[in-house]
């Protein structure tokens, strides 16, 4: 029965990291592997987000809906996520707010009573958890902390208000966008290229220029001292095939060969600010392996249930 | 700088020649120096005067100035051509209008006037008028004493006032006070509000009066036609060449009669002279001979025997008006009807000699070279009519009703024997006629006007409302005025001369295809001007007048005749010399800047017009192909110290209408002008409308898309106007996020529709994907949906009044049980009763919690009022789709015009789309989302970009739209550099609109193919696509047919009474409908179980009790338990069988009319 394994041991490089920026080499391991650790990432790591809005007052010009909408849109810091509930399988509360488990509660009041307009944002949210609150984009550098007053909700004029109450939950992306802490996930595969030297010494200058430059992106570059073509950056390479299509025109096929290599990755993910987007990894590394238990573990669905509840019923196509 | 000065008025090529003949490099460093450092003399660009233009004369201004001039000028016309009502009793006693204006639009309430704005209007059902003041003067007093008095501002009606004329109160107002009065400063004005509703009256669009036609009738023969309109008749005379002799055709006339007849009973008695009057050509005496010969044979050759000989070709029964006894019936009807434009002074019947000799002429020519046949279609001969001249019209009727009307009621007054008060004359003015007159016809938009035999239907809609867009074509809307007949093409096709006048692209499809019209961005519509001054100064420049000529002298060689308004009036040597010294008065401004100077060599002609609903456009003039426009005009124009108007007094534009368009030579751009040109376009994007203009690169595109496009850009979704969320409109259709579209056009900015978009731009992805996208279906991305893509609200309007009854009994809303039955569904309600905003609504809730009198009639019972039992539930239930939250937006309460209590609510949902929602791009491509699929499983490129929506290629090649394609890439390229990127029609030459080269490089400096295709993965596998897919922003346009508002399945429902079968249609929850080729299926297949089932059972089974004898239905007798024939009063042979019930139904209405059908029963 055992049959041969194909055991990899894949190898992560990172490159780049910031707070809300990553930037990784994923090596040894297959595209169903990088574009589910992709889709994981977009899809499926739980973050917090506003789920239930209570309006007491709203005299804004934007409607309760539209306010609602824009409440659930703003990212709430969520390095709790992982560890709560949601709040359907709470069983502590009925998702109210109350419970702690799997809600936090935040507040909002604006009243305008100057002539000028009030910008309504995120920061006046208050939230019942100090663990739990909206992004502050701030402190990222930059930019003049003074200026940045968080996410604009509405504006109100004079005389208008805005009161309500609003719950936030657990979630994932795949119920809603809100929840999704990927700003961007993406890779692209790492090209392999190679210039047939022999057939660009053939090349004038001019040639060698024009060659380099029919690329869209700057791969390519003439080293001021040799006067020779190097690959500066292969990662700026688009697989646009313009060069490729340059050479042929210029009569010369197989001057350059590019490959995508099969086997590694170029991750680029940029968080919300939900989540560090190193810990957006982790998280969907996590995640991935729950699945993979749900699946392990799937003969006996019923034991799969109470382990991983939704989870294991989602994978069997629930 | 002197050299410069004298090369200005060069041409660029010359110029350039220039630098390549002179090589000697003295000069060349000489050039150098001057010249290249001063800026490259391009053509001058025109472009600032557009929005000058439209600053000037704004995108309706064509109803607003027909308005205003029937408002200041016409209205006067009217009342001073109608200023007296005499008693017929008492010749003495008279009243008369001195003087009438209108006012500042009010409202009478308890006798106090109340200042109106529009907006008060819409939200309380009135009506936005202003009252019509006369200053009369008037003979008072008992019969003995008799006095002139006098009255200033008398109201004797109200005249609703058009949004924006110089009657409104929004005349001259800027934004902020706009905002103050709750009005959208972008919207164009230019409507009505009748009783609440905006109602628009539509440019119509006619033949020209008063002007001669050639045309050919349905047998082929050629006639001459002329339509005549005086202020005191309107007929139409046709002059028709049948069998070679040439007849008159006129409705009084009971036969065609022979036109040399009438010739002589105007008093031509000699051939001779009419012959000349034609002209000595000899074809035309050859054509005029069998005419003469026919006259001769019935024995006419005097006035006399003439006259006596077409009385007696008189109709019979024609009631024609009071005239004296002492003229001949004849005579009238020749000096009133025949020709009636051409006036008859003193008995002088020559002008009209010569005109009907100029339509036989006339008629000649296109018999001898078809080629000077006149064309209907022509726009030329074509007037629109605005919304001045019709409710001039409309208020001509009224007015002289009333005058009769009152001069009988004073007649009536003074008739009786002993008058006890002093009567008085202004007490009998003002009543409601008037008002409730223009009232009526506006708001129905039936105008039935006897007086000027005008009877039609539909000339005022409601002003479509459902995006900024379509209500602002609505308003350039020129629909046809004769009937919809379908089978000639001639007046739906496409006319040369509709050239910058009318919009090519912007046309209904279908049946209305090229009859309705739009106007083109930069088209006026003239309106009536003064006619004397003109032809006094025609008679000034040297034209010979008429009276002077002999018919011999007509039509010398070398001489014009001068045709003013349709009026010969004489001709002119030097017809060149005259047409140019009236252009030089008219750009002088010395006579009115639309006065039309045409000169038809052809006919040997010159046509001036003055007249009303001609259409014309502004053009730069141009000296030998020199634009007179320079550059620094327009650096003054942009500096504000020169307006358009400023530009039209020195002379440097002008209006040309279609028929003096064709004496000029335009060229499209300065580059291209020639010694021979004589005008140069302003730009040529203007040659589109308001809806066409909307769209990027449509001269990429297919032409039938940028009509299909026309069409659907007035059902996008998007704002309506500033004042959106305070109108009660009955159905609203607002987007969420409404965006600004990245690639614009000139006009987009020039009407505002980047400030009230109706859109938003989506990344697109032109791809196949998952099969969902077939037949132009497109996936959506849910993240984006998520996000706000697509969302849109909709605003319903439900109303309710409080009654009040005859017997002073009402309507009351009660305080609602909060506790026990019904409580469940008075949950939404306030204490007051009505349903307060903000709370969601579901269907079958109470939003009022009405009661009415049982009794509404009659005198009450007691005196006390009305107890709680005297009252019967009336509550108004929500009925809305199941499972969906609507949320009360608004509640408004006013007062009508019957003073009941009126509650308006606004109902609102928000919806997001979903599977079967319509959207289209702005290229007359549009598709149902076919399906939703999650952001992970989209594609991706290895930037992180995801498409919002995926498009199928197959959409490309058959539609053509290349406009979108390079939509795509200039929206692409305006994300990546962040710019606005322009794509006008025919924009690149003059550069709003950026070329594709242009594109390609900011693509490629960005890192982008310049192709605007990426390499993608897909989200599923995470393997890269097969191919490079083209991909980026279009604007995407949510049209308003959504599948919630259609969707429908029934059970069981409801039946209609009469047939018992299922109703029909969705409001009506009706069922779906085998029908005729669906049961032709069924029988082929043969499932004869199936239809049985489907078209009985389902449908109106019905059991009837059929006697075996007579074959007739009987009944069945409930106390004896048996079928009874009751035609053979038995119940012995009565069977018991089922039938459709529309089956027994027919049965039953054919016995009715005598007819039997029995039924031949045998066993199965």
């Amino acid at each position: 029965m055992e049959g041969a394994s194909y055991q990899r041991f894949p190898k992560v490089k990172i490159r780049e990291m910031k707070d809300d920026y990553a930037k990784f080499e994923l090596r040894d391991t297959d595209a169903s592997v990088a574009n589910a650790l992709r889709r994981v990432m977009i899809a499926e790591v739980p973050t917090i987000a506003i789920d239930l809005v209570e309006i007491e007052v709203n005299s804004s010009v934007l409607n309760d809906e539209f306010i609602a909408h824009r409440l659930g849109l703003i990212p709430l810091t969520s390095e709790r996520a992982m560890s709560m509930r949601f709040s359907r399988d709470c069983d502590a509360c009925d998702g109210d707010g109350q419970c702690e488990f799997c809600s936090v509660e935040f507040h909002l009041r604006a009243k305008c009573l100057t002539d000028q307009t009030l910008d309504v944002t995120s920061k006046d949210l208050y939230s019942s958890d100090h663990t739990v609150v909206p992004v502050d984009f701030s402190d990222s550098s930059g930019y003049d902390a003074s200026e940045q007053r968080g996410i604009i909700i509405v504006k109100l004029r004079r005389g208008q208000e805005l009161r309500l109450r609003a719950i936030a939950r657990k979630g994932i992306g795949k119920d809603h966008a809100k929840w999704s802490p990927a700003a961007t996930v993406t890779f692209m595969y790492e090209p392999e290229i190679h210039i047939n030297e022999d057939l660009m010494e053939t090349l004038s200058l001019e040639d060698k220029r024009s060659w380099v430059e029919s690329s869209p992106t700057k791969v390519f570059d003439i080293d001021p001292n040799t006067q020779q073509v190097v690959v500066v950056d292969p990662e700026a390479y688009t697989y646009d095939d313009e060069v490729i299509k340059k050479a042929e025109a210029m009569g010369k096929p197989g001057l350059v060969e590019i490959y995508a290599k099969e086997d590694s990755f170029i991750f680029t993910v940029e968080s919300t600010g939900a989540i560090k987007a190193s810990q957006l990894v982790l998280n969907a590394i996590e995640v991935l392996k729950q699945k993979l238990d749900a699946v392990r573990l799937s003969d006996d669905t019923v034991e799969a249930d109470d382990q991983f509840g939704e989870l294991g019923a989602h994978m069997r196509g629930g | 700088m002197g050299f410069k000065q004298e090369n200005v008025d060069e041409p660029i090529k010359e110029r350039q020649e220039e630098f390549s003949t002179h090589p000697s490099p003295v000069k060349k460093s000489d050039i150098d120096k001057q010249n290249l450092a001063a800026p490259v003399k391009s053509a001058v660009d025109k472009f600032q005067l557009v929005p000058e233009f439209l600053k000037v004369r704004g995108l309706v201004k064509q109803h607003l100035d027909s308005f205003n001039y029937f408002v200041n000028t016409g209205i006067k016309k009217i009342v001073r051509a109608n200023d007296r009502i005499v008693s017929s009793i008492d010749p003495s006693i008279y009243l008369r209008f001195t003087d009438v204006r209108i006012g500042q639009p009010s409202v009478m309430v308890d006798g106090i006037g109340e200042e109106l704005t529009p907006h008060m209007c819409r939200l309380s059902d009135m009506t936005y008028a202003a009252p019509i003041l006369v200053n009369i003067e008037y003979i008072t007093g008992s019969n003995v004493q008799k006095t002139i008095e006098q009255k200033n501002d008398v109201v004797i009606g109200r005249m609703p006032i058009m949004l924006r004329s110089c009657h409104c109160v929004l005349h001259g107002k800027d934004e902020a006070e706009l905002a103050r009065l709750g009005e959208c400063p972008l919207d164009p004005g230019g409507y009505f509000v009748i009783k609440g509703t905006e109602k628009v009256l539509l440019i119509q669009e006619q033949l020209s009066k008063n002007r001669i036609i050639i045309d050919t009738d349905k047998k082929g023969r050629i006639n001459a036609s002329v339509v005549s309109s005086t202020e005191a008749w309107k007929s139409k005379t046709v002059i028709i060449m049948d069998k070679e002799k040439i007849y008159l055709h006129l409705n009084q006339f009971s036969s065609m009669i022979p036109v040399m007849a009438v010739m002589k009973a105007m008093g031509m008695e000699s051939d001779q002279e009419v012959v000349q009057m034609v002209g000595r050509d000899p074809r035309f005496s050859a054509l005029l001979l069998p005419s003469i010969e026919e006259c001769a044979s019935y024995g006419i050759y005097t006035q006399q025997q003439a006259l006596e000989y077409l009385e007696r070709k008189l109709k019979k029964s024609t009631y024609f008006g009071a005239f004296s006894e002492k003229e001949n019936r004849v005579t009238t009807i020749l000096r009133d009807v025949f020709i009636a434009n051409v006036p008859v002074r003193q008995h002088n019947f020559r002008p009209k000699c010569l005109y009907a000799a100029v339509m036989i002429r006339r008629m000649m020519e296109a018999i001898l070279n078809k080629d000077a046949m006149d064309d209907k279609d022509y726009v030329g001969n074509k007037r629109l009519e605005l919304s001045g001249q019709l409710v001039s019209l409309l208020f001509e009727d009224l007015f002289k009703t009333m005058i009769t009307e009152v001069s009988k009621t004073i007649d009536a007054i003074l008739a009786k024997p002993s008058r006890s008060s002093r009567f008085d004359f202004s007490q009998s003015l003002g009543r409601d006629s008037i008002t409730v007159g223009l009232e009526r016809t506006l708001s129905t938009g039936n105008f039935d006007i006897k007086r000027f035999r005008l009877h039609r239907k539909g000339m005022t809609q409601v002003l479509a409302r459902l995006s900024f867009i379509a209500t602002l074509g609505h308003m350039t809307k020129v629909s046809p005025q004769f009937e919809k007949s379908r089978k000639v093409s001639g007046p739906r096709a496409l006319q040369p001369s509709q050239w910058g006048m009318l919009c090519p692209c912007d046309t209904p499809e279908g049946e209305a295809c090229g009859l309705v019209k739009n106007l083109a961005l930069m088209t006026h519509v003239t309106t009536d001007e003064e006619e004397s001054p003109l032809i006094s100064l025609c008679y000034c420049l040297g034209v010979e007048d008429l009276e002077l000529l002999s018919g011999e002298e007509l039509h010398t060689p070398n001489s014009f005749l001068i045709i003013f308004n349709g009026l010969i009036l004489g001709k002119h040597r030097k017809p060149q010399h005259f047409a140019s010294a009236m252009r030089k008065l008219r750009r002088a401004g010395k006579i009115g800047e639309f006065v039309s100077i045409f000169v038809n060599e052809k006919q040997r002609c010159v046509y001036i017009a003055s007249d009303g609903g001609r259409v014309c456009r502004p053009l730069v003039i141009a000296d030998k192909g020199i634009s007179r426009i320079k550059e620094h005009h327009m650096k003054e124009l942009l500096d504000g110290v020169r307006t358009f108007d400023d530009f039209l007094r020195d002379g440097l534009i002008e209006y040309l209408d279609v028929n003096e368009e064709n004496n000029a030579l335009i060229a499209l751009y300065e580059g291209e002008a020639t010694s021979e040109t004589t005008h140069i376009e302003i730009e040529p994007f203007t040659i589109l409308g308001v809806c066409a203009g909307l769209i990027p690169f449509p001269h990429h595109n297919q032409s039938p898309r940028n009509t299909y496009q026309c069409a659907m850009g007035k059902q996008a979704m998007g704002n309506i106007a500033y004042n959106q969320l305070c109108r009660m409109d009955t159905l609203l259709y607002l987007l969420v996020y409404p965006q600004r579209p990245l690639l614009t056009t000139k006009t987009i900015e020039l009407v505002g529709y980047d400030k009230l978009g109706a859109g938003q731009n989506a990344t697109v992805a032109v791809m196949s994907y998952s099969g969902y996208d077939i037949e132009d279906a497109i996936v959506m991305n849910k993240s984006s949906l998520d996000r706000g893509f697509g969302r849109c609200i909709v605003m319903k309007k439900l109303s309710a009044t409080n009654q009040k009854y005859d017997n002073s009994t009402q309507d009351r809303i009660i305080r609602p049980q909060r506790v026990g039955y019904d409580s469940e569904r008075m949950q939404i309600l306030d204490d007051d009763g009505i349903a307060s905003p903000g709370e969601i609504i579901r269907p079958n809730d109470i939003y009022i919690n009405k009661e009415s009198p049982i009794i509404t009639k009659g005198p009450l019972k007691s005196s006390m009022g009305l107890s709680d039992s005297d009252y019967k539930p009336s509550r108004q239930t929500f009925k809305g789709p199941e499972g969906e939250t609507s949320v009360v937006d608004r509640v408004a309460l006013c007062s009508d015009r019957n003073s009941n209590m009126s509650i308006k609510f606004i109902i609102r949902h928000t919806r997001r789309p979903e599977v079967g929602d319509k959207f289209s791009s702005r290229h007359g491509q549009k598709g149902v989302c076919g399906t939703i699929i999650q952001q992970e499983d989209f594609p991706f490129s290895e930037r992180g970009i995801c498409p919002d929506l995926i498009m199928n290629p197959h959409g490309f090649p058959s539609r053509m739209t290349v406009g979108k394609m390079i939509e795509l890439l200039g929206g692409k390229a305006g994300v990546s550099n962040g710019r606005f990127h322009y794509g006008s029609a025919f924009g690149e030459p003059s550069g709003h609109a950026d070329r594709v080269e242009a594109i390609s490089e900011t693509l490629v400096k960005h890192g982008f193919s310049y192709n605007g295709k990426d390499f993608i993965y897909s989200g599923i596998t995470g393997c890269p696509l097969q191919a490079y897919i083209f991909m980026g922003p279009i604007y995407y346009q949510k049209l308003k047919h959504m599948v919630l508002d259609k969707m429908h399945a029934r059970g069981s429902g409801p039946r209609v009474m009469l047939t018992r079968q299922p109703t029909e249609g969705r409001a009506r929850n009706g069922g779906l409908r085998v029908g005729e080729m669906e049961r032709d299926c069924l029988i082929a297949y043969g499932a004869s179980m199936l239809i049985f089932e489907r078209l009985m059972i389902s449908s109106d089974p019905f059991e009837v009790q059929v006697c075996r004898v007579c074959g007739l239905l009987g009944y069945y007798n409930h106390k004896l338990k048996t079928g009874i024939c009751s035609t053979c009063k038995n119940g012995d042979n009565i069977s018991t069988m089922k039938l459709p019930y529309a089956c027994k139904l027919l049965i039953q209405e054919l016995q009715s009319m005598n007819i039997v059908p029995r039924l031949k029963l045998t066993e199965a």
